[in-house]
């Protein structure tokens, strides 16, 4: 059949070896598939899996979970660790990472479409738990199952932050529970305490009142102090501005950054519906009344005594415009106290920046009659999974859930990558409570005094709007929000362009 | 279907001879005798029934159906419908009612029509000027190999290049600007009367090498003789490339004004990257809107809507730009 040189030295096979050797191999494969089979999903019952804590983890062993995450550190921390979860489960995790719109296009596409490429999603509060609600595992079915593993701590709203649960873990239904906690972004105030102290005769002879920030500082003082800076900046001192807004492209935390001076102004809030449950018929917009357009006009203010970039500072830009020493002081979100505090990369390192819970209502601005309150909100990202998943492969997906969000972990990425806890326990390790002040080596901890002990606990705290159109919603209030900043629209056109659109999108 | 296989009508060749001899264009057919008409054959294939055809053809029908025709039909079918992924409802005209009323779809396109129009309008200038530099020139091999690269770089790669050097904190270009005096504090992406023309920027800095490169081709390809004869009879250059170069140029420029048009109806990853469409809706141009309304959102129905209506709008205006370019010489004079 093939071509063989008269002179080759050619030692044929025989076909009683070739016959020997072939079965040879069937045979080791055969075995090796029937040890592998027996060591999988296939053949786990849960009777087996419920006589020891270790089987209750390696039941689904030979398993591979897909979990698609933002790139927060969170992610990259676990990353670094999953060979501690495959080691204790023999489950395979591949965990992809992406910008966060990128993230809720590819999750939406596959929940809705009824497939489970990703079996785990990160579950943002608002711009993924908010519209795809219904398309996760409700996960309050497999607390205390005893074929599963659980955590000691639990999983009830003690085991969390304040309202952390309710933020990516509850939609529309108080007794559901979507997501666990898994990181999160709080905001609080970011602000150049050596800026402050260098300036404070200044601003106390022209606005009587010494220059200093804390929670009772009030967003009418953040005013003064944005123009005051800018004041002095014009006049051709060497000092950065006063203030920024979130006002770039991504138009959720152009929707927060508006939102902490809303609510903090008598709790005000777009809808009226329960902030923390969510609707999926919010009916007819707050947006429009008097309080909205006088909070419009005083955010109008504030744009116009800011940075001049204001409007292409988006979250992460406005937080390379404070590194950089360009603004004085910025509402920020937690987990940037860590870049902050890099003296390679910022020059508001080394003690000159100082923490505050965001800032208060001021009694002048409030037509509400209801209370003056820290208006903080946040992002607190949560672990879900994908109901369109089997039911094994849901299972399996929860050891991983429960396993990211517990104490160990969420210590672990605190303390190696930068991370933001979600569990309570980890503020009360011994270290932890020591990086709170400085100096220290979790620099996101000088924040925890702002974040945890104040600006996430009621009244303080806002979630809304939870509505299954938020994107939709975030991407109205934003444009508008803009137009008004630009000078495109009075703030009384922008509240009634806000309110007519809005009660469009809801079918009111 | 003409019957190109029965050679028995012997007026149908001499037709083909007549028909040959009027395209006064080809040399090698001009040079032919009239009377020298083809050799008649002896020997005749019968002629292949007209199915024989359809068969050969079926395959790429199918083909073309199923990866063109399918989508399209399914793209009408959605548009009518409220679409969730996985489930619909049908909605009839609806979508198209609301579109009416939505300020975004109204206002995108103005943009588009604005966008479009900037970047066509520079590209062709600039590109035309380009090839015309270029053409014969001493290096034109490295000019072309260096013009061409902004072309081979990932649109989306280009967009974060150019967040960086418009960046209002660390961009070169910010820099440049500010001290050219063109801008002041602000950034050019931070302000609705900048925006607009960065993104045409990066467009023009992008794609105006394309142009380049198939205007180039033309001009290789216009007649030295009619160039010479010009020249020969007084003309200036300027007037040489007014009247003898530019009109050679007409039918290439066609492909590439096809292109770019049809480009920037579509290409908008430059633009998510940059602004995203702020601030405000200033660079918000439909099909930007059409990707929020279809993949942030989740609104297909709507999406499909839009798609369709700029899909009707693209083909209506690329129909116009072929006919005007598309007129024999004679008649655009």
């Amino acid at each position: 059949m093939f071509y063989k040189p008269k002179q080759a030295i050619h030692t044929p096979i025989s076909r009683r070896k070739f016959l020997e050797l072939g079965g040879a191999g069937a045979t080791m494969l055969g075995a090796g598939s029937l040890a592998v089979g027996l060591n999988s999903t296939i053949m786990s019952t849960r009777v087996q899996a419920a006589s020891s804590e270790e089987a209750k983890w390696r039941q689904y062993a030979g398993s591979k979970l897909v979990f698609l995450s933002e790139n927060t550190p969170p992610s990259f921390a676990i990353r670094e660790n999953i060979q501690s979860f495959y080691e204790k489960t023999g489950i395979e995790v591949e965990i992809l990472t992406d910008d966060l719109p990128v993230v809720q296009q590819k999750a939406g596409i596959d929940l809705r479409s009824g497939k489970s490429d990703y079996t785990l999603n990160y579950v943002q509060d608002k711009p993924i738990g908010a519209p795809f609600a219904d398309f996760y595992v409700d996960l309050s079915t497999m607390f205390g199952d005893d074929t599963l593993p659980q955590d000691p701590e639990g999983y009830g709203d003690g085991a969390w932050f304040e309202n952390f649960l309710s933020a990516c873990g509850r939609f529309y239904a108080e007794d559901k529970i979507i997501a666990l906690p898994y990181d999160a972004a709080v905001a609080c105030t970011f602000y150049r305490q050596d800026l402050f102290e260098a300036h404070t005769k200044d601003f106390e002879a022209e606005y009587g009142y010494r220059l200093e920030f804390n929670e009772e500082t009030t967003w009418k003082q953040v005013l003064d102090i944005a123009k005051f800076f800018k004041a002095i900046k014009e006049g051709g001192a060497d000092v950065p501005y006063g203030y920024a807004q979130h006002q770039g492209s991504f138009a959720w935390t152009t929707q927060l950054d508006i939102q902490r001076m809303m609510f903090s102004h008598g709790q005000w809030i777009d809808f009226p519906i329960d902030d923390k449950l969510g609707s999926k018929r919010p009916g007819p917009t707050n947006w429009g009344d008097e309080q909205s357009v006088l909070m419009l006009e005083k955010f109008k203010e504030l744009g116009d005594a800011s940075h001049p970039d204001n409007l292409a500072n988006g979250t992460l830009e406005l937080n390379t415009v404070y590194q950089s020493g360009n603004i004085a002081m910025q509402v920020q979100y937690h987990e940037f106290a860590a870049s902050v505090e890099n003296p390679e990369t910022s020059v508001a390192s080394g003690g000159r920046t100082a923490y505050a819970p965001c800032p208060k209502g001021d009694a002048d601005w409030n037509l509400t009659g209801g209370p003056l309150v820290n208006g903080t909100n946040c992002g607190i990202g949560g672990i879900g999974i994908n109901a369109n998943a089997s039911e094994d492969m849901q299972r399996a997906a929860y050891l991983f859930a429960i396993w990211s969000t517990s104490n160990q972990i969420q210590y672990d990425v605190l303390a190696g990558l930068g991370g933001t806890p979600t569990r309570k326990s980890v503020l009360e390790r011994e270290d932890v409570k020591a990086a709170q002040q400085r100096p220290t080596n979790m620099p996101n901890a000088l924040t925890f005094d702002a974040v945890y002990n104040h600006g996430i606990k009621d009244p303080h705290f806002v979630l809304g709007p939870k509505i299954p159109e938020a994107n939709e919603y975030h991407s109205i209030l934003a444009s508008e929000t803009q137009q008004m900043l630009s000078g495109q629209k009075s703030p009384a056109e922008t509240a009634a362009a806000m309110k007519e659109q809005f009660d469009f999108l809801n079918d009111v | 279907m003409t019957d190109v296989t029965n050679f028995e009508n012997k007026s149908m060749l001499s037709g083909a001879a007549q028909l040959f001899r009027a395209r006064e264009h080809s040399i090698e057919v001009e040079a032919r005798p009239l009377t020298d008409a083809l050799p008649e054959p002896t020997i005749f294939n019968p002629p292949a029934p007209k199915r024989y055809y359809l068969y050969l053809m079926a395959p790429a029908i199918a083909v073309l159906a199923f990866i063109s025709l399918y989508p399209f039909f399914w793209l009408i079918v959605m548009s009518l419908q409220s679409v969730d992924i996985g489930s619909s409802e049908w909605v009839g005209f609806r979508n198209y009612a609301r579109l009416l009323k939505d300020p975004n779809f109204l206002s995108g396109w103005g943009l588009l029509l604005k966008y479009s129009a900037m970047c066509l309008f520079m590209q062709l200038a600039i590109g035309l000027m380009l090839a015309v530099i270029v053409n014969n020139h001493r290096y034109e091999k490295y000019l072309v190999t260096a013009l061409l690269m902004p072309m081979m770089m990932a649109p989306a790669v280009a967009g974060l290049l150019w967040l960086f050097l418009y960046n209002g904190t660390f961009g070169w270009y910010h820099w440049i600007l500010q001290s050219l005096g063109i801008l002041d504090s602000a950034s050019i992406l931070a302000s609705q009367s900048t925006s607009m023309y960065a993104i045409v920027f990066v467009d023009v800095w992008q794609w105006t090498p394309l142009i380049t490169l198939i205007a180039l081709a033309g001009l290789k390809k216009v007649p030295r003789d009619q160039l010479e004869a010009n020249m020969v009879d007084g003309a200036s250059p300027i007037r040489n490339f007014f009247a003898i170069t530019l009109p050679n140029l007409y039918p290439v420029l066609l492909i590439a004004i096809l292109l770019r048009f049809m480009d920037n109806f579509r290409f908008i990853d430059h633009i998510l990257v940059l602004t995203g469409g702020g601030p405000g809706n200033s660079t918000k141009i439909l099909p930007v809107y059409l990707f929020e309304v279809a993949f942030k959102f989740f609104k297909l129905g709507r999406g499909a809507a839009i798609a369709l209506t700029l899909l009707i709008v693209t083909i209506v205006l690329g129909m116009i730009l072929v006919r005007v370019f598309d007129k024999p010489q004679s008649e655009r004079k």
